[in-house]
């Protein structure tokens, strides 16, 4: 009997740690999953770091060097292609805290879409820590992002449990294949600029030009274009992050995200005659080009973004110029 | 009684008593399944067990030869499905417990994410066919035929047909002529000014910077 008796309470505390355990664990997860990509958001822009990552995709890997660094409330970044042809992009941020509209979705409440409605991340994404593990030497928190829907792809991210910094990326399909992978293999954290032979005087950033997208304030959205062009369907949480009007090639372009994913939208008044209709793989990227004969004006219309083949091409059809 | 059956019940009160030996389970199993008789006694020394344990339900779910047909097929498993049948009803509930609790984390967490055991196989070509239609192959510069189609390859550079170039591919015959300087030109610009987007609002850094291709080179400097 009393054998029975320990059996049963064993049975019924284990039951109960079980279920309380894994309650707690599941709470908690969601809840610093989601910070954690907050965090990892910010470290990228605020920290200074130099590294080197790889990039991959359909069995073909390159290496890029990266230097990121913030002095007087600038931004300058440096990446170096480190095979293939000669590649390297320069850029030169004013203000280190500009946020932009990925920032904001990231952020949770703090992007409206309307006096009712906020753009939610979470409404579009899953985020779960799968764990710990080690990338570039150093010791990573990993996190799957899982998409709810058809119309992005999910993540496999790994942060630095020191900086926050995002060491590992893998955007993955929706049957589970990666489909790109970003890896760091090395990364120095917290150098200043000088330390990491970073020249700002340099010529190399006296003609860059700064970023023409614009800084947002807490709870705005982006002012809303000129355009004659809409899109009469938009994927489930993207939301206008730019639009440039048409510049001295009359091109005019719009950008969308969901804090994580991200597609442009071009037109092109001209190219419609020159151009064919194409679907393009550029790795994980697509770009789907229609075209749109309007009052005589053949309009090349290009979705480009890292979405499935099949939004590109609902985005693409959608694009009509308003009456 | 013979002797056979006396040797049996002999064999199935050690291996209640989890004092069996290898071979007798074996024999034990092989008989279970064929002898309803022994399969029935089974069941009760098992009811039997549990009742003495504080848990009658588990023991009146026939396992035995469904178990016994499994390890009969799997013979390297022998040792484990024994080992899980032989624990007894207290552990066994136990485990139950844990893994309902363990059943429902996976409905939770389920996801095409959680099949993937290990990020690091991702560098097999032909996991990626499935997404990206273009021939995963290492693909020339110039044209190729696809079905109904026609490719040509974009930022891609002849001399360096090591890389898998990107395929952009044309989709319908178009009748008036286009050219593929421009039409490269014109991708390479997009993928520039994309990047150049993603970077600001994809919230990963400069990493969107890396997708830019060989091709990109001329304008990548903003």
């Amino acid at each position: 009997m009393v054998s029975s008796l320990t059996v049963k309470s064993i049975k019924l505390a284990a039951l109960l740690a079980a279920v309380l355990l894994h309650g707690t664990l599941f709470a908690g997860t969601m809840e610093s999953a989601h910070d954690l990509m907050a965090r990892m958001a910010k470290a990228s822009r605020e920290l200074n770091y130099q590294g080197l990552f790889t990039y991959e995709y359909r069995g073909n890997l390159t290496s890029v060097k990266v230097m990121h660094g913030v002095r007087d409330g600038q931004t300058f970044e440096h990446i170096l292609h480190m095979d293939g042809a000669q590649r390297e992009a320069v850029r030169r941020t004013d203000n280190v805290d500009c946020l932009r509209t990925g920032d904001m979705l990231l952020r949770g409440n703090a992007y409206k879409i309307n006096n009712d409605n906020y753009a939610r991340l979470e409404d579009f994404y899953e985020f779960h820590i799968k764990g710990d593990g080690r990338i570039a030497n150093r010791q990573v928190t990993m996190v799957h992002v899982l998409p709810k829907d058809k119309h992005r792809y999910g993540y496999v991210v790994a942060i630095d449990k020191e900086s926050g910094l995002l060491l590992q990326s893998v955007l993955m399909s929706h049957t589970g294949k990666p489909l790109e992978r970003f890896q760091f293999v090395e990364i120095v954290v917290g150098a200043s600029l000088s330390e990491m032979g970073f020249d700002e005087e340099a010529e190399d950033f006296a003609g860059v030009a700064v970023d023409q997208v614009d800084c947002l304030e807490a709870n705005r959205q982006v002012t809303s274009s000129p355009s004659m062009w809409r899109a009469q369907w938009l994927p489930p949480g993207f939301v206008i992050a730019s639009h440039r009007a048409a510049d001295e090639n009359g091109q005019e372009s719009m950008m969308f995200t969901d804090g994580l994913a991200v597609f442009s939208v071009f037109i092109d008044p001209d190219k419609g005659r020159s151009l064919p209709s194409i679907d393009a793989n550029l790795g994980a990227t697509v770009a789907v080009l229609t075209k749109a004969d309007i009052n005589n004006q053949e309009y090349a219309i290009c979705v480009v973004g890292e979405i499935p083949r099949a939004t590109a091409n609902q985005i693409a059809s959608a694009i009509s110029l308003s009456p | 009684m013979s002797d056979h059956k006396e040797r049996l019940d002999q064999s199935l009160s050690a291996f209640m008593d989890g004092e069996a030996s290898d071979m007798e389970m074996h024999r034990l199993l092989k008989e279970v399944s064929e002898d309803t008789e022994l399969r029935n006694k089974w069941k009760r020394y098992h009811m039997a067990s549990s009742a003495l344990k504080g848990d009658p339900a588990i023991a009146s779910i026939d396992y035995s030869s469904a178990i016994a047909a499994a390890i009969e097929q799997e013979p390297a498993h022998r040792q484990g499905g024994l080992a899980v049948f032989a624990g007894s009803a207290g552990r066994f509930a136990i485990a139950a417990s844990v893994a309902l609790v363990a059943v429902f984390g996976v409905q939770q967490l389920n996801s095409p994410l959680d099949t993937v055991s290990d990020v690091s196989e991702f560098a097999g070509v032909e996991q990626m066919d499935e997404e990206n239609t273009g021939p995963a192959i290492q693909f020339p510069s110039g044209f190729q035929p696809i079905i109904n189609a026609r490719t040509v390859s974009a930022g891609g550079n002849n001399k360096r047909s090591q890389y898998v170039t990107p395929v952009i591919e044309v989709r319908q015959q178009v009748k008036q002529k286009y050219s593929e300087t421009e039409l490269r030109a014109y991708m390479n610009d997009i993928m520039v000014k994309h990047s150049n987007h993603a970077v600001l609002n994809s919230n990963q850094g400069m990493l969107p910077f890396a997708r830019l291709n060989d091709g990109e080179a001329a304008t990548e400097k903003e």
